[in-house]
């Protein structure tokens, strides 16, 4: 075995050794997580507002020690999961016109087992589950993109004995609305937003009909998030303001977040992507936690996306996708891909993959094979007479069953 | 050819994702063995601040005896507190009498940890729990007394 190999190991087992177990208030929170990401997941799809964008993943943490349940009573062995899908499909009413559906389903939490379709529901599990859905409408004449529907929170299981109350069956509204980089997306409850967002996507993208080169692809693209919070019965509403920003050709970006009015620095990441159509992916994040004081505060951490398998230690993503995860490696086997017209591109990308050509190379053994043949065979000659005369290489005898008759062949 | 064998073989270990459980005990089926000289009226597992309990244990265990086995979904680490009936002193014995009813709190129930005991009294420190790491599948915990009367508890 190469070293290589032998240290992979060695940091995949320190990566389970070292994790630190995920706390129960952490799990009773992912209703608002898996809903905000959904929608921000479905404003990146509205970007184009038509084609199509398939994702589907789940997380894969084999040890039950690896995502441990830090409950009043003490830490749990089990897993954590986290199993999604996002999928949306357009057709062309005519030239400018798409009409699309969308669907997008997390089920998320924490069991004594691991499953894919059929818990175990344990004494100390807790199940939810997101499915957003709705229908959009794009022109491209006018650069507009028009989505709306519904966003159901289910929790399927919450153990009583260390999960506070929840509310169950919650039922959302949400839409979205674009003209051309600028983008207003808000959730209900009823009455009461959940959620407002401002995305002002400045950055130029060929994907688009942008460009892919120039001053125009290093403007900002900026997003404002009202979250609609209570605390202890009061509001507690706050912004999240994101900033992407491209800082080479479009496969370098920095992703930095902060919080108002009260937080300040969120978050900050720096992205590599080897193609601008971000089918593949590096990234080293921070993420200031609001749990100490000082540097200690920060967690740093990478990721590396390889198209149909993500591996991340410690990721602003996993710790706030997988119930404050740290200290360990979470893999997610995963396939994120959209398509608008004949151009791929992975999520949030900002040009089309490169077109993928199959070579077809001659070989050159089996034609000179064929034609030598072909020359053998059935060759015709002029007799001295003028008459042509076929010489037959070899007999071909053909297989007659007993009613036929025998006389044609 | 050789992406196709990289994603059979994604394939194949993601199936496991779903198995580990067949291989790892996700139950704890637990017994307990009081070899102390006091009964013990059942076995708990207690939250941090002490508000929350979860017995575990029913059965009061009467010195020298086991418990029945009783399995729960404690498989982790947490903190286990011994329930103590009251001893007193009868005719130059040691004997345990059942707790009184909560309205008595000082004679209920006696939570300890490094217990000692000597001549029948119960000492415990502030903390009143033991912590224990329970690794699943068939445990059996012996809860003993040395000479000068200290508490030790040994999972098995």
């Amino acid at each position: 075995m190469k070293i290589s190999k032998i240290l992979l190991l060695l940091a995949m087992v320190a990566g389970v050794a070292f994790a630190d177990p995920i706390p129960a208030e952490a799990l009773t929170q992912s209703g608002l997580v898996m809903r905000d990401r959904q929608l921000r997941d479905i404003g990146l799809v509205m970007r184009g507002g038509r084609g199509g964008f398939v994702d589907i993943g789940y997380t894969y943490t084999p040890s039950s020690e690896q995502l441990q349940l830090k409950s009043k009573y003490g830490v749990h062995d089990g897993f954590a999961f986290r199993h999604h899908y996002g999928i949306f499909g357009s057709w062309a009413l005519d030239s400018v016109s798409h009409l699309g559906f969308l669907t997008w389903f997390d089920r998320v939490g924490w069991d004594s087992q691991d499953f894919f379709f059929f818990p175990h529901y344990g004494d100390f599990a807790h199940i939810s589950s997101s499915f957003t859905w709705g229908f959009s409408y794009t022109n491209t004449k006018y650069d507009v993109t028009a989505a709306l529907g519904l966003q159901h929170q289910n929790l399927e299981l919450a153990s009583h004995k260390v999960y506070p109350n929840e509310s169950d069956s919650l039922l959302f509204y949400w839409a979205h609305a674009r003209y051309k980089n600028v983008s207003l997306q808000a959730s209900f409850y009823r009455n009461t937003f959940q959620t407002i967002r401002l995305s002002l996507d400045l950055e130029s993208r060929s994907l688009y009909g942008g460009v892919s080169s120039g001053y125009k692809t290093f403007l900002p693209n900026l997003s404002a998030t009202i979250y609609r919070r209570k605390t202890n019965g009061d509001d507690d509403n706050f912004v999240r303001l994101n900033w992407e920003q491209n800082l080479y050709e479009q496969v370098l970006y920095a992703d930095v977040s902060f919080d108002f009015p009260d937080d300040g620095f969120r978050s900050a990441a720096l992205k590599f992507y080897p193609v601008p159509s971000r089918l593949l992916g590096i990234e080293a994040s921070c993420l200031r936690r609001q749990e100490r004081s000082g540097a200690k505060d920060l967690l740093w951490g990478g990721a590396i996306d390889l198209f149909f398998l993500r591996l991340g230690y410690n990721t602003v993503f996993d710790y706030e996708n997988m119930f404050h995860a740290k200290g360990t490696l979470i893999a997610e086997i995963k396939v994120s891909l959209g398509k608008i017209g004949r151009d791929h591109f992975g999520r949030g990308g900002s040009q089309p993959a490169p077109m993928v050509t199959t070579e077809h190379k001659p070989d050159l053994k089996k034609i000179l094979k064929a034609r030598a043949e072909q020359q053998n065979l059935g060759s015709t000659s002029i007799d001295a007479q003028g008459n042509k005369v076929i010489e037959a290489k070899g007999i071909r005898y053909e297989k007659v069953d007993g009613s036929a008759t025998q006389g044609g062949n | 050819m050789k992406y196709l064998r990289l994603f059979i073989c994604l394939v194949a270990i993601s199936l496991t994702a779903c198995m580990s459980h067949v291989f790892t005990d996700t139950t704890t089926r637990l017994q307990v063995e009081n070899k102390t000289d006091v009964m013990i009226l059942g076995v708990d597992i207690i939250s941090e601040d002490g508000t929350s309990v979860q017995p575990w244990i029913r059965d009061a265990i009467e010195p020298g005896e086991k418990s029945k086995v009783v399995e729960e979904d404690w498989v982790g680490t947490f903190k286990v507190r011994v329930r103590w009936a009251k001893s007193v002193i009868q005719e130059n014995r040691c004997e345990s009498v059942l707790a009184k009813e909560a309205s008595d709190k000082k004679t209920t129930e006696v939570h300890i940890n490094k217990t000692s005991m000597t001549d029948c009294t119960i000492r415990w420190d502030d903390k009143s729990y033991v912590e224990l790491d329970f690794e699943g599948g068939s445990q059996h915990l012996i809860v003993s007394q040395d000479e000068d009367g200290n508490v030790a508890f040994k999972l098995k």
